[in-house]
């Protein structure tokens, strides 16, 4: 292919004839850019370079030989510089064009609504007890506990005798524990987990037992008939009442923030002694001037002490030799303070306006 | 429980406000719900601990405020004018069931006058919360609120022989108690009795035939020790509860018995009207066994991490009414009949702790002992949440009680069954957790949710041999949109191969190849067709599909509902896959597509069976399937696509097309079909 010349003869003859380059040249500047003020189009602009410099087959490449070839021997340097100089005008030429043709584009498009949403992705929600739940093992793993979660349908030996309630005690009612028909019951408790890991293996003992327990509540606001409740303890020689307190110290600061503080205070519960309730500073207000700790300063939040010699007994480790300790808690109650929820049974309704708040 | 201020200081000396002693006492294990000022009197609510009945009483109050200040302790005045014959002149006491009654106290007061208290007396009991009656019944509330003993006053001239037999009913035997009910007696029943019949309920409720009157001259009082398990009976059995059998059944001191009865007869002496008469008619046949407790120096050191000195441990001990005596390794202590929960020297320690204070025992933590185990099946529970939520569902819990109709429609076997219901809609544990996922997506399909994706890991129950096995499942719920509706796509209906990926997603980690699936055995639950189940190695891994339209009418749902359950034990006994990196080719993998008329018979699973094994075959995937315009009825047309691709160098046309030409033969030849070009 070669271009023509305005007389209509191909440019390589006139070359060769000793025509000067320089008016050639001119004359093609010339050409090109009439070519390039019609082209305001990105595509426009792709076409005009692909006919003037496409590798192969573009007006420049496929004379370039062509026309140095003709040039008589004195004139083909100058010739050959001519050539690059146009072949680089032209380049920036064709970008240029590009380039305004893209903008003029953009500017004619609308800008779009960076704040319309994006279409949701799918991401679901933690229960709120699962999200307590794993708040609190992610504070106990790192000490050294197992988690366990054991049989939620118990025997009567597990569930209260092995763990020290006298037969009499009034948890030990109908109006308190739901029964099967063949006797065996719904645990009241996580407790008699302890016991089937004491029996089952061998100090020193790091636990956590979470799981589901069920009592023989009418459902409201503050009751369920199933709930959740999770108890850690640790059995091995040398544990004491002061090793309790260190431990739930650093649990609840971790749980309701570093400023809380816990308080024990005496209470009794059938399997330890000597048995506390742990008090923790009020989070919520800095006055004890609030609702929540009911203008105390202090919520009761968990019940613990040193495992009774005689569940240690019980469940087959000697009590002169192994001392223990054990807390545990209502994980919905816990689930309840830290979320601001103000009714157990949302937690057990599955509605889905509810859950999604925890995702 | 009501404790006045001022008759704690009756007992002992109190220095600090009122704030500071409910501090005190509630550190103490005496937890204090409220200070209040009533009347110019300061009141303390307390919540007393069901196994501190020794406290539930102001003198019992006080000794615990002696303990915690080591201050001495004033025993309230029983010192009294007395006259006339002996009281054992008067009356006679029998028991004739020691084993129920251990100690009856009898004191006889004559020429009583029924009449109001005096002020200060009704204003105590009023503050207490106890309404004034006469001063006979008040003076029993009174010493019930002071000492903690329950005392009961009988008309004596009204009591048969004027005697009182502690003895069982009789099976026929009648009694009607002072809240005017008949109460049938039978050879169970305590009864105080005189010569004749019964006349009370033994520690819980008198009897209307023998009540204080305005008549009432002559006066019998009552100050026993029945034992607690007699007394929790028969105040179930009955359903009567009162002060009495609140302090009886949590045990009271058989001590405390003639100091109550000698203590209202220096308050009658002292208020009078009425004469006391000498002595008490005290039947005590047999003082119970006390066993000494042994207290180890080195164990309070073992239990509670510090050494404290002796002069402490004794000091609190004292305080408290014990009686130590130390040697070299510790102290001998004679148990206390006011304290009979203390039994072992572990609850001496107990009581030591708790008077030196919780808060004064320093915060330590243990060694960890040994290298902490692992949690069985902790990384298998993660990935498996994770990967629910990653897919989108809200995770849910439900009660784990269903109806037994519902354990009939859903699960298999007999049900584990409750003895005491809550409701007849929960008198079974589940054996299947369906409906509870059905229930909850009622719940919201009742609240015009139009998207709905719920997860629950919980458990089934059933019966195994002799014992339960409770296998955890988890169960899927969706129903409405495919995604979140929005204004950037189109909503789609979510379908069976919504479920069915969501399915083959939360079991890829465990299951190294695709799992098989049927569509044989699938749960009468589901829609027929419209569900399937994913096996592996001849274990179902999980049921899918759609929940039966008329069990999904049933419950008021007008929309298909997709549930699915994974068998968590099953999936989670295979073990997480090790991921194995395998080397990736350099080149681009090469595709053919293969267009098909397939009869509805043939499933896509017996069509890349067909295909079969090939050396350098990729994959097989439809790329597309449809029915109708154009396509015979009986059949679908199948786009097919198949990929081949070799690890280190490109195929050539040449070869693919070989390739392509053995799976047209392998279709046409095992399954008859042709492909169309
Ligand atoms: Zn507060």
């Amino acid at each position: 292919m070669s271009i023509e010349h305005k007389t209509g003869r191909p440019i390589d003859e006139l070359i060769r004839e000793g025509e000067d380059p320089e008016l050639l040249y001119e004359e093609l500047r010339a050409a090109f850019e009439q070519e390039r003020s019609k082209a305001s189009t990105p595509q426009q602009g792709q076409a005009l370079r692909d006919r003037w410099l496409g590798r192969r087959s573009g007006l420049l490449s496929a004379t370039n030989d062509h026309w140095l070839k003709a040039a008589p021997r004195e004139l083909k340097p100058v010739v050959g510089k001519l050539q690059n100089l146009l072949r680089r005008d032209l380049e920036a030429a064709v970008k240029a064009v590009a380039e305004a043709a893209v903008q003029e584009q953009a500017q004619a498009e609308p800008d779009l609504d960076a704040t319309l949403p994006g279409p949701e992705r799918a991401r679901g929600a933690v229960h709120p007890v699962r999200l307590a739940l794993e708040e609190v093992l992610d504070i106990f793993r790192p000490l050294g506990y197992t988690v366990a979660e054991g049989p939620e349908i118990e025997t009567f030996f597990y569930n209260f005798e092995a763990l020290n309630f006298p037969p009499d005690h009034p948890a030990v009612d109908e109006m308190d524990t739901l029964f099967l028909k063949d006797g065996a019951l719904l645990r009241t408790h996580t407790s008699p987990c302890q016991i089937r890991i004491m029996e089952s293996k061998s100090p020193p003992l790091r636990y956590v037992v979470h799981g589901k327990v069920y009592r023989n509540d009418t459902p409201d606001a503050t009751h369920s008939p199933m709930f959740h409740q999770l108890e850690m303890f640790a059995v091995d020689e040398g544990i004491t009442f002061g090793d309790l307190k260190g431990t739930l110290e650093h649990f609840v600061r971790c749980f309701f923030g570093p400023r809380t503080q816990a308080r024990f205070r005496p209470s009794f519960f059938p399997f330890t002694e000597p048995s506390a309730e742990v008090d923790i500073t009020c989070p919520f207000c800095s006055d004890g001037k609030c609702r929540i700790c009911k203008q105390t300063g202090f919520i009761e939040v968990l019940g613990c002490g040193m495992i009774d010699p005689n569940v240690l007994r019980n469940a087959g480790l000697d009590p002169q030799r192994y001392q223990g300790f054990a807390a545990g808690f209502g994980l919905d109650r816990f689930a309840m303070l830290k979320y601001s929820i103000d009714d157990i049974l949302l937690m057990y309704q599955g509605d889905a306006r509810f859950l999604r708040q925890f995702r | 429980m009501r404790i006045l201020l001022s008759w704690l200081e009756d007992f002992v000396e109190i220095k600090e406000s009122p704030r500071e002693l409910a501090d005190a006492l509630t550190m103490a294990g005496m937890a204090v719900d409220a200070v209040e000022s009533e009347a110019g009197e300061t009141v303390f609510e307390f919540d007393i601990t069901s196994n501190r009945p020794d406290a539930m009483n102001h003198l019992g109050m006080a000794r615990e405020v002696a303990a915690i200040y080591r201050r001495p302790l004033r025993a309230p005045s029983t010192a009294c004018a007395e006259s006339g014959p002996p009281a054992a002149s008067k009356a006679s006491v029998e028991i004739q069931a020691p084993d129920a009654c251990v100690r009856y106290v009898g004191r006889v007061f004559t020429e009583v006058e029924v009449r109001p208290s005096p002020d200060w007396m009704r204003r105590r009991l009023e503050l207490c919360g106890i309404r004034s009656i006469n001063n006979l019944a008040d003076l029993t509330n009174y010493v019930l609120l002071e000492i903690g003993q329950p005392t009961h006053a009988f008309d004596l001239d009204r009591l048969a022989g004027a005697a009182i037999v502690v003895r069982r009913a009789r099976n026929g035997e009648k009694l009607v108690t002072l809240d005017g009910e008949d109460r049938d007696l039978t050879g169970g029943h305590l009864a105080i009795c005189d010569a004749e019949r019964p006349v009370a309920l033994a520690g819980v409720m008198g009897g209307q035939a023998t009540e204080i009157t305005a008549e009432t001259r002559n006066v019998l009082l009552e100050a026993a020790w029945f034992r607690p398990s007699v007394i929790r009976n028969a105040a179930r059995r009955f359903k009567l509860f009162t002060e009495a059998s609140h302090r009886f059944e949590r045990g009271a001191d058989w001590n405390a018995a003639p100091q109550a009865a000698d203590r209202i007869a220096a308050l009658l002496a002292r208020t009078g009207p009425g004469q006391v008469l000498p002595g008490q008619v005290d039947c005590f046949p047999q003082q119970p066994g006390l066993s000494p407790i042994r207290l180890e120096r080195a164990d309070i050191r073992r239990h509670l991490g510090i050494q404290l000195d002796d002069a402490e441990v004794e000091g609190i001990l004292s305080a408290l009414g014990f009686e130590p005596s130390s040697d070299s390794s510790g102290w001998s202590v004679p148990a206390v009949s006011h304290r009979l929960d203390v039994e072992r020297g572990i609850d001496l320690v107990e009581e030591v702790a708790r008077i030196h204070g919780f808060a004064n025992i320093p915060a330590t933590l243990p060694s960890l002992g040994a290298a902490p185990e692992l949690t069985p099946l902790a990384a298998e529970d993660a990935r498996m949440r994770a990967a629910v939520r990653g897919l989108g569902y809200d995770e849910t819990i439900g009660f784990a009680f269903i109806s037994s109709d519902e354990a009939e429609r859903f699960g298999s076997g007999d049900p584990v069954s409750l003895r005491n219901p809550l409701s007849q809609l929960w008198d079974v544990m589940r054996n299947s957790a369906v409906p509870t996922m059905v229930r909850a997506l009622e719940w919201n399909l009742r609240r015009n949710q139009p998207f709905v994706r719920l997860a629950e890991f919980g458990r089934v129950y059933r019966r195994s041999e002799a014992s339960y096995e409770e296998p955890s499942v988890l169960t899927l719920g969706a129903s409405g949109t495919a995604r979140q509706a929005s204004w950037a796509e189109p909503a789609r209906e979510v379908g069976f191969y919504d479920v069915k990926a969501d399915v083959a997603a939360l079991l890829a980690p465990f299951v190294p190849d695709a799992p098989s699936i049927v569509t044989k055995g699938v749960p009468s639950y589901y829609r027929k067709k419209h569900a399937a189940g994913l096996t592996s190695e001849g274990d179902v891994l999980a049921w899918f599909g759609e929940l039966d339209p008329e069990l999904a009418r049933e419950r008021k749902i007008r929309q298909p509902v997709w549930v699915a359950e994974i068998f968590l034990d099953k999936v989670y006994g295979r073990g997480l896959r090790r991921p194995t990196h395998r080397k990736l080719a350099r080149v681009p993998a090469v595709s053919r597509d293969f267009s098909l008329l397939v009869p509805d018979a043939v499933d896509f699973a017996s069509i890349t069976e067909a295909v079969g094994e090939m050396p350098d075959l990729d994959g097989v995937e439809p790329v597309e399937v449809f029915r109708g315009k154009n396509v015979p009825e009986g059949s679908y047309s199948l786009l097919l696509r198949a990929w081949w691709q070799r690890l280190d160098e490109s195929l050539t046309d040449e070869e693919v097309n070989e390739f392509a030409a053995e799976v047209r033969s392998r279709l046409q030849s095992r399954l008859g079909i042709a492909t169309r070009t």
